[in-house]
């Protein structure tokens, strides 16, 4: 299912003829979510998802309201802006209600669609599901796995004359393999690519079946301060827990980590991290496909947050840019997150690593502490020892309890980087260019045996 | 030169680091909540299912669904679109607006494989091509199969099942809503300590319409509401925030009246302000006193998780996990203490799992997880009811939205209070030379076979001596779940049992939402680990 920029227009011109009020902005997203999941070396849901919204938002003063409706009938759409009007009138003023964005607003071209991706159907997903189960099969593993495609449109128009229209397909393969006795798991995966056709099933499903078979039987150690070489999914995790940290409202509201001495100050200009850390957010890059189209429909621009370790931008929403009299930011700090890498490949990382852990996998990372951006998380679906340079023992998974501005302090190597996601789950945009990173002195706390 | 965490966590901290109309206008919209009796769900259904069996599906259902919800938060004292502190407000946008969403899904077993496909058009004409989509999709599984779809057989049943409630929170004036919130933050703010107080509430109204080929038409309307309040305090840069959740609930708007938003702001605004001056707990083993507001999440990841049957079998091992649970450790495994008893509940007035029927048309039941300390059940859908050679299923299948495919999610599981006469909070208290009394959900992780797991909470008061003594912070236990159930000591009596409704869930690829809910009594837990995440 798939929205044209004509279709989507006549439905937000449509909204925006029937609304009276001062002011009215009109979200649409709609298109196909579909994805095929296997495990235990079967398919146990193929799916295809058809959804279409509207978000009406009306504004009498300060005074606003939305309403989400599915339907596009006259008549739901008739309901939904009608209650969104007897809404509005009855709240309280707003304070922080902002205008309209005005029109024009110019957004990057970014490229986001391949007609490839976009029609990647069931069948193919199950062909891709059979080649990597029959390579399980071979290698004695068990094939737990993931193939989501999302092809989605979103756009915003507002009774100023404002329309935004960004359509974007993405493919991504995730794959798991434990070992049948269940002593041994693997991860290895693709995510969030503009084109399908760079998905490599065979390669994924060997290395996440090797992973599983070289992690059988691990044997615990000490918990510990170790180095630490993150493969770039716990490295794109980890790098994930400092973003929500970027925000200047709760900066200068004197509640994140990234607050000032006194409250209304940041930590804008200071050096917190590495010399070798460098974060920005760029539009239209090659690999990634993210929307140019920021809040209310201001035009994303390239962003730099860290810049050899110094930062440079927090997030500045249009309410608090304006009450602090900054430029908004438009561009939010996960949105096409790019962090500059090295040259240093995972196999030279060990070889020049004395003592340490090779970590296949981030879990289940939750906030302890909020001020110093403390988390916890665990190790998972493969974790092996590194003696003298070289693997020498699958180990059991860790807990650990760590802050990414120390951890980002201590990178001793950056690999290339690549494409993957940030979040929990793949079903969001959020697939960033992160590299791989060796962090020295990373604290594990306990072990688990759970594999 | 590399930075020390320790040195720099220490640092951290150190540096200080209306109107009284009924909205008129919503009560003839809620009344457009589809009845299936007078609908042509029935009609369409049957058309959809007889398509089905012509294409040559095993088994096939459709499910219409529609979905109401509502989210208000409130900051002091100004109505907000920020989210609040609650892990899902049932998928509600917050800023008291209402989202409405209606569609169907259809899902059909061919060739053994299950295909699924949902849609918002809800027409004769589409639900005919989303039946052949279905169909389609199944048929191009099959060439990845292993094994069939073993469903457990199930009764048909034509039914009616509605959450009691008082009041349809849609049909509530929005300036009541507002009222019952704004109060709240301005008293948490007559505390001059405190930076932000914040309240909220959502509400959601599920109606369901389940056609199965099994012979059942189903028919649900399900009230969920969730509440609470905040206030975050800052002292020398040590910045906390206390939280009242009563929870969530199937309930009407009466869930709001009663959890007492106003009640308890001045405790809460108090409580936030002495935790941000509050010192470090000292690490060590202790004894731990567990508030039902905190065990709920315990419970959560460490009993209700582990039980899963899909999990244990392997269908979330690229995701959600596995469990340290084996299917041979029925009636063998010694999960925790003999005090130690848990059940799974989908019948209990209130609780946010509750419904008539799950979406696989099973009627809801209870059922024994843990006896005695004993490993005894498990909780199972009609797909893998045979995995533990079962026949007949638990009822455990829920999809989120009309738009998602049905599979395993928890039930309410409760931990069983302990007989009358059991030790009560204060007593407990007196029990304990070296412990922590803690409250309400805070920081929370867990492996992926839910074996280690690291907690927080939202409120710590030290014991010594059997007495409780100050606020402390920093706090964090480690549990090795069978190690943890085992040092179970003392569970409270039958009048200290409530249970705590979550209003987020998360599990499935892609990734859906549950509302279980988790009841308990005060439990004494002996010699936990404590305070490893900062030391």
């Amino acid at each position: 299912m798939s929205y044209s920029r004509e279709e989507v227009k006549a439905i937000t011109d449509k909204i925006l003829n029937m609304a009276k009020a001062d002011a009215v902005e009109v979200d649409f997203q709609g298109g196909e979510r579909s994805a095929t999941r296997y495990a235990n070396s079967s398919i146990t849901a193929n799916l295809i998802e058809h959804d279409q919204q509207v978000n009406i938002t009306v504004y009498y003063g300060q005074k606003s309201a939305s309403t989400v409706t599915h339907q596009f009938d006259d008549a739901s759409l008739k309901t939904a802006i009608d209650e969104a009007q007897i809404l509005a009138k009855r709240k309280p003023d707003n304070p922080e209600t902002m205008p309209l964005v005005k029109p024009p607003q110019n957004y990057l071209p970014v490229d986001a669609v391949i007609d490839r991706t976009a029609n990647f159907g069931p069948a193919e997903r199950a062909a891709m599901v059979k080649k990597s189960l029959d390579i399980c099969e071979k290698k004695g593993v068990v094939g737990a796995g993931y193939i989501p495609k999302l092809h989605w449109t979103t756009a915003t128009a507002n009774s100023e004359g404002l329309f935004s229209y960004f359509r974007y397909a993405e493919a991504s393969f995730i794959l798991t393999c434990r070992t049948p006795d269940g002593t041994g798991s693997g991860w290895a995966g693709q995510t969030g690519l503009k084109d399908v056709n760079l998905i490599d099933p065979t390669s994924i499903t060997e290395r996440a079946a090797e992973k599983a078979l070289k992690s059988q039987k691990p044997r615990a150690i000490e918990p510990g301060d170790y180095t630490v070489i993150l493969e770039s999914r716990p490295a794109a995790r980890f790098l994930s827990l400092l973003l929500g940290s970027m925000d200047a409202r709760s900066a200068e509201e004197g509640r994140s980590f990234m607050s000032g001495a006194e409250r209304g100050q940041t930590k804008i200009g200071q050096k917190l991290f590495g010399d070798n850390v460098t974060i920005k957010s760029v539009m239209n890059h090659p690999t990634l496909r993210q929307t140019p189209i920021g809040e209310d429909g201001l035009a994303a621009q390239d962003v730099t947050w860290i810049e050899k370790g110094v930062v440079k931008n927090l997030y500045y929403s249009r309410y608090w840019a304006q009450k602090t009299g900054k430029a908004p930011t438009a561009t939010q700090p996960g949105l096409s997150l790019v962090m500059d890498g090295g040259t240093t490949s995972v196999e030279e990382m060990i070889k020049t690593t004395k003592r340490g852990l090779l970590v296949s996998f981030f879990w289940y990372m939750r906030p302890v502490e909020a001020m110093s951006i403390l988390y916890t998380g665990m190790t998972r679906d493969g974790l092996f020892l590194i003696e003298n340079g070289e693997i020498t023992a699958p180990v059991q998974n860790f807990r650990w309890n760590e802050t990414p501005v120390v951890g980002l302090n201590n990178i001793s190597a950056l690999g290339p980087p690549e494409p993957m996601h940030t979040g929990e789950a793949y079903d969001q945009p959020g697939t960033a260019m992160i590299p791989p990173m060796r962090i020295e002195d990373f604290t594990m706390t306990s072990v688990s045996p759970a594999v | 030169m590399a930075q020390n965490r320790r040195e720099f966590l220490k640092a951290a901290g150190a540096a200080g680091a209306a109107w009284s109309l009924p909205d008129l206008w919503l009560a003839p919209v809620s009344a457009q909540s589809p009845r299936g009796r007078s609908g042509p769900w029935r009609s369409w259904g049957t058309d959809a299912l007889k398509q089905a069996k012509g294409l040559g599906c095993s088994y096939a259902d459709i499910r219409f669904g529609r979905k109401r919800s509502q989210a208000l938060n409130v900051r002091n004292g100004q109505l907000t679109s920020a989210g609040g502190f609650s892990f899902g407000g049932f998928g509600a946008t917050p800023g008291g607006g209402i989202s409405d969403t209606f569609g169907f899904g259809v899902r059909v077993v061919h060739s053994g494989v299950w295909g699924f496909a949902s849609s918002p058009i809800v027409t004769a004409d589409e639900i005919r091509r989303v039946v052949q989509q279905a169909t389609d999709i199944a048929k191009a599984s099959a060439m990845a199969k292993r094994f069939d779809v073993k469903l457990a057989p199930v009764p048909a049943y034509d039914e009616f099942y509605e959450t009691p409630h008082e009041r349809d929170p849609f049909e509530v004036p929005l300036e009541e809503k507002l009222t019952s919130l704004t109060e709240a933050t301005a008293e948490i703010q007559k505390n001059k300590q405190v930076l932000f107080a914040t309240a909220q509430v959502s509400f959601s109204h599920d109606w369901k319409f389940l056609v199965t080929s099994e012979g059942s038409f189903i028919e649900q309307s399900l009230y969920y509401c969730s509440c609470g309040t905040s206030a975050t305090a800052r002292t020398k840069g040590q910045v906390k925030t206390r939280i009242y959740t009563p929870g969530a609930s199937t309930a009407g708007y009466e869930f709001l009246v009663k959890a007492d938003l106003k009640g308890h702001a001045e405790r809460v605004a108090a409580e936030a302000v002495e935790h941000s001056m509050a010192a470090p707990v000292s690490a060590g083993l202790k004894d731990l006193i567990l508030k039902p507001s905190h065990l709920a999440l315990t419970i959560h990841e460490i009993i209700a998780h582990p039980t899963e049957l899909d999990r244990i079998v392997g269908y979330e091992a690229n995701y959600a996990g596995t469990s340290f649970v084996k299917l041979s450790d029925l009636k063998t495994l010694k999960y925790g203490s003999p005090l130690l008893n848990v059940y799974a509940d989908r019948t209990h007035v209130g609780a946010c799992g509750t419904v008539g029927f799950d979406d696989d048309g099973v009627k809801s039941q209870r059922w024994p997880i843990i006896q005695d300390g004993m490993l005894v059940g498990l909780q199972t859908n009609r797909e893998t009811a045979h995995y533990m050679g079962e026949t007949e299923s638990r009822g455990c299948t829920f999809a989120n939205h009309w738009r998602n495919y049905p599979f395993l999610r928890m039930p309410n599981i409760q931990l069983q209070a302990g007989t009358p006469g059991s030790p009560t909070l204060d007593q407990m208290i007196a029990d304990v030379k070296d412990g922590v009394l803690v409250d309400g959900s805070g920081s929370f992780s867990i492996d992926q076979q839910r074996y280690n797991g690291q907690f927080g909470g939202n409120a710590f008061w030290e014991i010594k001596n059997g007495k409780v003594t100050r606020m402390v912070t920093d706090f964090t236990y480690n549990a090795i779940t069978t190690d943890f159930w085992m040092n179970l000591d003392a569970v409270g009596p039958p009048e200290s049992w409530e249970h705590h409704g979550m209003d987020g869930d998360a599990k499935g690829q892609p990734v859906q939402s549950n509302y279980p809910s988790h009841g308990s009594s005060p439990c004494l837990i002996r010699k936990v680990m404590v305070g490893a995440a900062f030391s």
